[in-house]
């Protein structure tokens, strides 16, 4: 058995299918940052708002405020240079290090996606993604021929966890049964052409495509991994992905699953694809005398190391998704251990949350206006996630302590509406939210859900 | 094998999706395009535009009666322009929901009814006879609430408001740059609705930006706003220690507060109705699938409940909320709960787009 896992350790890999890795995220990365900024979010999400909902842990975290601009430059040209493979390791822990603080301001804009892309980042830093067809080549005069498979079966490992929990996740009795929720989105998109006022509105083609959705994500590591069905598999994200674009408002994920899927392909057509990249890069290059050692495999200085650090990752991977299973109570419902699984595009969820401060001693009471503390997305974010509604409870309270109010308590009169139902109380509203604090304990406050939703 | 599987996926999937038709309201005679703009049709040929044209002609016709005023101040001139003012003031109410389009970049609504008016502004204005009306500094001290003021307000019997209109002359100029203003900023929205009208009947896709979205969330928007908090929440209280009563709408007239709300409410219940065409009511009807389907009636529903809450109340709110504010705050509750229905539950169904930011689904 060790012996087998020391062999696999010691397979070397064309490293063609990493320096394409590397190109295209980096290029995808340009291109995400750029498109965010371009379309005034940059303003909105960190300058405009006074208040920020703050990740547990990272409370420390402030918005840059005006300086926000600085960190995504310094974001996106990182983004240049590991596109370039020019100073790799350094810039792509740069990358990783701006991106992530910029992820962790604020909860609000908390999205799968951006959390993919962190960690994606994190263990390539560890990844020798340059050791070919990049700019460190060239300077250093070394390139490499061969890396270990392990690195390339990270990348692998990491994508099909995501699908996998992805899918299991769409293993519900709502999403399942009952089509939700699919049944309240597809409809809505009948400005669609051709699809939009026939397939979509139709019973069911939502339950096809919910099943169809959770078959694809817990069959495409599959489809994947076997050389016979690869192409065709390839073919069905491209096609999945590119559905999922034009139905949902979702940015960049699709096309950065996309991308990152050719990962997959073996080392033959990755060095075509990097073939095809020179044709575009080389004319530009002048004339280079690329005068190179090349070395056959790359080795680690320090591989123990590294491998520890991706084991604990791939364990932390592995359990962060299902620990929602240590609570009580419904996990749509209850939002408790949601973020960090994968739980994409799953439920349609709307709240109501108003807040009441009230004087103990004299009795009084009023209620807050969010408008004046919270931007419109904030808002509508905080309405329906407990420990946003927590936070935000307690800024008020640290608020209207500052301005002289004494002995107060916060209420919260919240309604939400889960995957179709009618709204229903979501916060017992008789509970002062000052006296409770954010921890991993269960949160007692939340009213229990008036229904079962069954699986995962 | 796999082929195998997928088959009997797929017809496993057509049988459930077949025999599963809950939805029995999910039967679309008309495609959706077709609805939304039979809808939009409804709301801009049957409400918007007539409604502009009322308030216009009523306006007219006051400002015809505050010729007359400034003409011959007397306590007969003065009851006229007043009942011209209330008569506009109810048809106003049908028409502060449609805060789109021309309103929405004119900032007519605040032009019209910003309340409580600013007297101390107003005064300021009349002694200085230098203002400018299209500037925001100046959005309360003008438009109905500022007519109150002026016609009811100034003095505190009738005969000492026709003494100091006749003694100052700055009263009546003002009271006539404001009623003049009123005409001629309705009049810019009514002849704007003549061309605006093909690009918002025509607006149905489904993005931030449509039209069809648009009037939905400004709906919900003067449910929560205009209404629910402008005229019950604020005077009530609900978001500040004490209640303010001198903070109801036409305060200084007091006495038709209710007058005011019934009709505003009507207008609401009828536009969520569309008044015999295609609204709201139809396309939640026509949407709704599992729980849902009774959410239009449930909706109808609290508003009978709130109707019924504000029918008990006394003409005069300002009154009302000092001698009993619980009942006042009771029937806040009450449109509460429309609230409630109409931003979770209806929002759920018309899935109305938004353009924050990219989204999860989370």
């Amino acid at each position: 058995m060790i012996l087998k896992i020391n062999q696999y350790l010691h397979r070397t890999s064309d490293a063609a299918s990493l320096a394409v890795f590397r190109v295209f995220f980096g290029l995808m990365m340009l291109f995400g940052m750029v498109r965010f900024w371009s379309k005034g979010w940059i303003y909105s999400t960190y300058v405009e708002p006074k208040f920020h909902f703050k990740y547990f842990g990272f409370e420390w975290i402030k918005s840059p405020g005006e300086y926000t601009y600085i960190l995504f430059i310094i974001c996106i040209v990182c983004a240049l240079c590991v596109t370039l493979g020019f100073k790799y390791k350094f810039n792509m822990a740069l990358f990783f290090l701006s991106f992530t603080y910029i992820e962790l301001i604020d909860k609000t804009t908390y999205l799968n996606h951006y959390y993919f892309i962190s960690i994606l980042s994190f263990i390539l830093i560890f990844i020798p993604a340059n050791a070919k067809f990049s700019l460190d080549n060239y300077i250093e005069k070394k390139q490499y021929d061969e890396v270990p498979t392990w690195t390339i079966d990270s990348l692998k490992l990491l994508l099909i966890i995501v699908y996998f929990c992805a899918g299991l996740a769409k293993i519900n009795s709502d999403w399942l049964l009952k089509a939700m929720p699919l049944k309240i989105w597809l409809p809505s998109k009948y400005d669609l052409p051709i699809i939009g006022e026939t397939i979509l509105q139709y019973n069911w083609v939502h339950y096809v495509m919910s099943w169809g959705g959770m078959l694809y994500d817990l069959l495409i590591p599959f489809l994947l991994l076997y050389k016979k069905t690869r192409l065709f598999g390839f073919l069905l994200v491209i096609f999945f992905h590119l559905f999922t674009a034009v139905l949902f408002p979702i940015g960049m994920f699709p096309y950065v699953m996309i991308v990152s899927t050719i990962i997959f392909f073996e080392a033959q057509t990755h060095k075509k694809i990097i073939k095809l990249l020179k044709r575009v890069v080389y004319p530009l290059a002048k004339n280079s005398t690329y005068n190179n050692t090349t070395v056959s495999n790359f080795k680690y200085k320090n591989k123990y190391l590294i491998l520890g650090i991706f084991m604990v990752f791939f364990i932390i991977q592995l359990i962060l998704p299902f620990r929602y299973m240590l609570y009580p109570s419904e996990l749509f419902w209850t939002e408790e251990g949601y973020r960090f699984s994968w739980r994409v595009m799953l439920v349609e969820k709307i709240g109501y949350t108003n807040f009441k401060v009230k004087n103990l001693k004299s009795g009084k009471s009023f209620y807050v206006r969010n408008g004046h503390f919270l931007t419109d997305l904030q808002i509508k974010q905080m309405s329906f996630q407990p420990d946003m509604i927590l936070e935000y409870a307690h800024y008020l309270g640290d608020h209207f302590e500052s301005q002289g109010h004494k002995d107060i308590a916060i209420f919260a009169e919240s309604y939400v509406a889960l995957n179709g139902r009618s709204s229903q109380e979501f916060i017992n509203s008789k509970i002062d939210l000052l006296s409770t604090e954010e921890s991993f304990k269960h949160k007692y406050w939340i009213k229990p859900f008036k229904d079962e939703i069954k699986g995962f | 094998m796999l082929k195998k599987i997928l088959l009997l996926n797929f017809i496993f999937l057509l049988f459930i999706g077949c025999s599963s038709d809950e939805s029995s309201g999910n039967s679309q005679s008309n495609s959706v395009w077709e609805q939304k703009t039979e809808m939009l049709t409804n709301w801009a040929d049957n409400f918007i535009i007539p409604g502009y044209q009322e308030l216009y002609s009523k306006l007219l016709e006051l400002q015809v009666a505050k010729n007359d005023f400034i003409s011959e101040t007397s306590q007969q001139n003065l009851d006229i322009i007043r009942s011209k003012w209330l008569e506009a003031y109810i048809l106003w109410q049908k028409v502060e929901m449609f805060n789109i389009g021309p309103a929405e970049q004119s900032f007519y609504n605040n032009k019209m009814n910003i309340y409580p008016t600013n007297s101390t502004k107003i005064e300021l204005n009349v002694q200085s006879g230098n203002y400018d009306l299209e500037d925001a500094s100046n959005f309360s001290s003008q438009g109905f609430p500022c007519l109150d003021y002026l016609l009811h307000g100034i003095q505190s019997t009738d005969s000492s408001i026709i003494s100091l209109y006749n003694e100052n002359e700055n009263y009546k100029n003002y009271l006539s740059n404001i009623t003049n203003q009123l005409v001629s900023n309705t009049l810019y929205i009514k002849e704007q609705w003549v061309t605006y009208r093909s690009s918002f009947v025509n607006s149905t896709e489904n993005t931030a930006t449509s039209s069809a979205n648009k009037m939905t969330n400004d709906f919900i928007y003067y449910y929560e706003k205009g209404f629910r908090s402008n005229k019950f929440g604020i005077p009530g209280g609900v978001f500040s220690n004490n209640p303010f009563p001198e903070k109801v709408e036409a305060y200084y007239n007091q006495n038709i507060s209710k007058l005011l709300a019934n009709e505003a409410f009507d207008a609401i219940k009828n536009f969520f109705s569309g008044n015999g065409g295609y609204s709201l009511e139809d396309f939640i009807d026509n949407y709704a699938t599992g729980d849902q389907t009774n959410l239009s009636s449930e909706i109808k529903s609290q508003f009978y409940a709130v109707d019924d809450m504000i029918a008990e109340l006394d003409q005069n709110f300002h009154n009302q909320i000092q001698e009993d504010l619980i009942k006042f705050l009771s029937t806040y509750d009450a449109i509460q709960q429309g609230t409630i229905l109409l931003k979770t539950d209806m929002l759920s169904i018309l899935q109305i787009a938004t353009d924050y930011i990219d989204a999860d689904g989370d």
